[in-house]
C-alpha cells in the first residue's frame, strides 16, 4: 500500500509542477493587472503546437523548441495587451470598472486561438511531442519514475527559479513589481506602466507556452487541451491567488491530491477532486494557503 | 334548383377529374417519378471531421453507383449534403432544414452519437425515416423507435460485449481488469461487458471508470496492477487510451495483454507514434467492426472504388464505415417497389438483413431492433504489424439489457 501511495505522490508531483507553471502565468497577470486570464489554457495549447511546428518544420533541438515557443507566445501576449487590452482600457469611463470588459476580452482570445488552431494541419488528430529523454525508467526505491518526468520537474524548477530571480534581482522585474503594487506611483517615478503591462502579458504567455511544451509529450495535444487551465485556477486558489510560491505549492498539492483521491475514492472522482478542494479552501481559508489577509476591494 | 344541380354536377365532375388524374393520396415529400431525395449529413469541418468526411463521401459514392445501374425502380437518388460539425444543436438544425426546406424523403447522417441522438425527437415527431451514417448511437437505438435506424459500426454495447468475450475466449482471461469512461459510452461498454463476464464465468477484478479528460492515469493503473489481472481491457477515447498504454508499459505490466476498443485507436499508426514506447505494444490488441484490416484485401475493393470517385483524396480509416448505411437504404428502397412511402420504407428497413462486404458480420434490423450491427474482430498490433486474430465476436443483444 505504501508503494501505491509513493508512486501516486511521485506522479502527482510531476503533473503538479505543470499545473504550477500554468498557475504562475495566471497569477502574474492577475497581480499586475487585476485581470483573470481565461485564455491561459489556450496559450498553453498554442505553446504546445508552436513546439510541434518548430520540431516538424525547423527541426530544432528541444532547448530551442522551448525558446521558440516562449518567444512566439511572448509576442502573442504582448500584442494582445497592446492591441486589445490597451484599447479596452482607453475606453474606460471614470468611476466604472473596466475589468469585466478586459476579462471578456481574454475569453474572446481563448475562442480565437482555439478556432485558429483548428485550421492548422496536424491538429485534427491527437498529437504528441517526443519525450525530451528516453531510456529505462529510474527506480527511486520501489518507485518508478520516467526520465521524462524528472526532466519536467527540473525544467519547471529552473523556470520558477528564473522567474524569482527576474522579479527580485533585475531592474525590470522590480519595475514590474512596482507597477503591480501601485501603477500610479510607478508612473510618477518614471516607470513606463504601459510597457510594463505588455511585458507582464508577454512573460505570462511565455510561461504558459513552456508549460505547453512540457505537457505535450506527456498529456498529448488537441485544440481542446486548454481546459487544463481549470486545474491551474484550482492550484492558484489553493495556494493563494496573489501568491507566487503559493501557486507552486497549490499546483503540486493538486497533482498529488488528484492521484490520492483516484487511489482511495475512485478514478471517477479524480476530476471532481480539484473543485472539492477549492470549495474546502474557500470555506476554511479564502485567501488560500499562502495568501495574505482577505480585504474587500472596490473594483 | 337548376343552378344547384349544375353546381353539384360541376363539383362532382371536378372531384372525378382529381380522382382520375391527381395523386391517389398525398405523396410523401422527396419522391417523384424520377427521383428520391435523401438528406445526407456528417461532420465535414471542425476537429471531428475525420469521423464523418470520408464516410459521407463513401455513402454518396454508393448512391452514385446505384444511379449508374439505373437507380431504384427507375428513380435516381439525389443527395443534399449538410455539415453538422458533430454538435447536437447543429445536427438538429441540419435535420430540420433537410426535412422542412429541402423536403427530403429520408435523412441519412450522423457520425457522432450525441449529434445523431439529438435529432431523434424531431424525426420521430415528423415521422421521417432517419438512418444514421456511422454513429454508434446507443441512445438513439435503445430503446428502439420506429423511424430511427443506426449503429452500422456497432453500438458501445456491442463494443463492451465483444471485447469482453474476446478477452475471455481468445486470451483465456479469467481475471479481467476493465477501464472505461464515466460517461454514457463507458456505461454502455460496462453494462454488456459485465454481463458477458458473468455469463462466461470470468471474474472482473478491477473496474476503473475514468473521466474522459483525465490527464494522469497513475491512480487507475496502479489499482489495475494491484488487482493482478490476466487481461486488461480499455474502452477509453484516443488521448486517454495513449496515456493508459504508456503507463501500462511504465508500470511493467506488459506481460498482461492489453485490449483497446476501436474508439481509442482510430489510426493505429498514429496511436503507436503517440504511445512512443515499443514495449507498450508487445502484447497489445485492438477491436474493429470491419471484416479486415482497414487496408486489408477485403477492404481494398472499396478503397479502389473510392479512389476512382475521389482521385485527389486518400481515404481515412473511417471511410468504409459510411457504406453499410447507404447499402441498407438502397436495399430497403428496392424492396418497397415503385409505390414508395416513408411508412413502407420503414417496414422494409425492419426486414433488412445483408452482408455488406465491409463489416465482419451481418447488418440486420427487426421490428424490435434498431442497432444494425453487433460484431467485432480483433487485431494484434505491435506498432508496425497488424495480425488478424481468428474469428469474429458478436453480442447476442441480450447480455446487459
Amino acid at each position: 500500500m505504501t508503494l501505491l501511495i509513493l508512486q501516486a505522490i511521485a506522479s502527482g508531483v510531476v503533473t503538479g509542477c505543470v499545473y504550477a507553471l500554468i498557475a504562475l502565468s495566471l497569477v502574474i497577470v492577475y497581480k499586475s493587472t487585476d485581470v483573470i486570464n481565461f485564455a491561459g489554457g489556450e496559450i498553453v495549447m498554442i505553446g504546445g503546437y508552436a513546439g510541434m511546428l518548430a520540431l516538424l518544420y525547423l527541426g530544432l533541438p528541444y532547448i530551442l523548441i522551448f525558446a521558440f515557443a516562449a518567444i512566439a507566445t511572448f509576442a502573442l501576449g504582448a500584442l494582445f495587451d497592446r492591441i486589445v487590452l490597451h484599447k479596452v482600457l482607453g475606453r474606460a469611463v471614470p468611476g466604472q470598472s473596466i475589468l469585466v470588459a478586459m476579462v471578456i476580452a481574454t475569453v474572446g482570445l481563448s475562442y480565437v486561438l482555439k478556432g485558429g488552431v483548428r485550421v492548422v494541419p496536424y491538429t485534427e488528430e491527437v498529437r504528441r511531442l517526443p519525450p525530451f529523454f528516453t531510456g529505462e525508467p529510474i527506480f527511486i526505491g520501489p518507485v518508478v519514475v520516467q526520465r521524462q518526468d524528472i526532466a519536467i520537474i527540473v525544467v519547471a524548477v529552473v523556470v520558477m527559479a528564473a522567474l524569482w530571480a527576474f522579479f527580485s534581482l533585475t531592474l525590470t522585474g522590480k519595475a514590474l513589481r512596482a507597477t503591480s503594487q501601485n501603477p500610479r506611483a510607478a508612473a510618477l517615478v518614471g516607470i513606463p506602466v504601459r510597457r510594463m503591462r505588455m511585458t507582464v502579458w508577454g512573460i505570462a504567455s511565455a510561461l504558459a507556452a513552456i508549460a505547453g511544451v512540457l505537457l505535450a509529450p506527456k498529456l498529448l495535444m488537441t485544440p481542446d487541451m486548454g481546459v487544463i487551465v481549470i486545474l491551474a485556477f484550482a492550484a492558484a486558489i489553493i495556494g493563494g491567488f496573489a501568491s507566487l510560491p503559493g501557486c507552486i505549492i497549490g499546483g503540486i498539492l493538486l497533482g498529488v491530491i488528484q492521484n490520492i483521491v483516484g487511489l482511495y475514492v475512485g478514478s471517477n472522482a479524480i476530476s471532481v477532486a480539484p473543485f472539492a478542494v477549492i470549495m474546502l479552501i474557500l470555506a476554511l481559508r479564502p485567501q488560500g494557503l499562502l495568501g495574505g489577509r482577505v480585504a474587500a476591494k472596490k473594483v | 334548383m337548376l343552378r344547384l344541380k349544375t353546381l353539384r354536377g360541376a363539383l362532382l365532375g371536378a372531384a372525378a377529374m382529381l380522382a382520375a388524374f391527381g395523386p391517389a393520396r398525398a405523396a410523401d415529400p422527396g419522391v417523384t417519378d424520377g427521383e428520391i431525395l435523401i438528406g445526407l449529413f456528417a461532420p465535414m469541418s471542425g476537429q471531428l471531421a475525420a469521423f464523418g468526411f470520408d464516410p459521407l463521401q463513401a455513402a454518396k459514392m454508393w448512391y452514385e453507383e446505384v444511379n449508374k445501374k439505373g437507380g431504384i425502380h427507375g428513380r435516381k437518388i439525389k443527395v443534399i449534403v449538410e455539415d453538422d460539425k458533430c454538435t447536437p444543436t447543429e445536427a438538429v438544425t441540419v435535420v430540420k432544414k433537410l426535412a422542412t426546406v429541402d423536403k427530403v424523403f429520408l435523412v441519412n447522417g450522423g457520425s457522432c452519437t450525441a449529434a445523431a441522438v439529438a435529432a431523434q425527437e424531431f424525426v420521430t415527431r415528423e415521422k421521417i425515416p432517419f438512418v444514421m451514417l456511422n454513429a454508434a448511437g446507443d441512445g438513439g437505438v435503445f430503446p428502439p423507435t420506429r423511424y430511427v435506424f443506426g449503429a452500422f459500426g456497432g453500438t458501445q454495447r456491442t463494443v463492451g460485449a465483444t471485447i469482453m468475450e474476446f478477452a475471455i475466449k481468445e486470451l483465456k482471461g479469467k481475471k479481467i481488469a476493465f477501464i472505461a469512461h464515466d460517461d454514457d459510452f463507458g456505461n454502455s461498454n460496462w453494462s454488456t461487458a459485465k454481463a458477458v463476464a458473468a455469463r462466461m464465468g470470468a471474474e472482473v477484478v478491477a473496474v476503473e471508470r475514468i473521466p474522459p479528460r483525465i490527464n494522469d492515469v497513475t491512480a487507475p493503473l496502479l489499482k489495475v496492477r494491484a488487482a493482478n489481472p490476466d487481461v486488461i481491457i480499455s474502452t477509453a477515447y484516443p488521448a486517454p487510451a495513449v496515456l493508459i498504454a504508456q503507463k501500462y508499459a511504465e508500470f511493467g505490466m506488459t506481460k498482461t495483454p492489453l485490449v483497446q476498443a476501436v474508439q481509442g485507436i482510430p489510426i493505429p499508426a498514429v496511436f503507436a507514434k503517440n504511445v512512443g514506447n515499443d514495449a507498450a505494444l508487445v502484447n497489445f490488441y485492438y477491436g474493429s467492426p470491419l471484416n479486415d484490416l482497414t487496408d486489408g484485401p477485403k477492404q481494398q475493393k472499396w478503397i479502389q472504388l473510392y479512389k476512382q470517385y475521389y482521385p485527389d483524396r486518400t481515404p481515412g480509416a473511417f471511410m468504409t464505415y459510411g457504406l453499410p448505411s447507404a447499402m441498407a437504404i438502397t436495399r430497403a428502397l428496392e424492396k418497397v417497389g415503385k409505390d414508395l412511402t416513408r411508412e413502407k420504407f420503414v417496414d422494409a428497413m425492419e426486414a433488412t438483413q445483408f452482408d455488406s462486404g465491409v463489416l465482419a458480420g451481418l447488418t440486420a434490423f427487426a421490428k424490435d431492433r434498431r442497432d444494425g450491427y453487433r460484431s467485432s474482430i480483433f487485431i494484434r498490433f505491435d506498432g508496425k504489424t497488424h495480425t488478424l486474430m481468428p474469428g469474429a465476436y458478436s453480442w447476442n443483444g441480450k447480455d446487459g439489457m
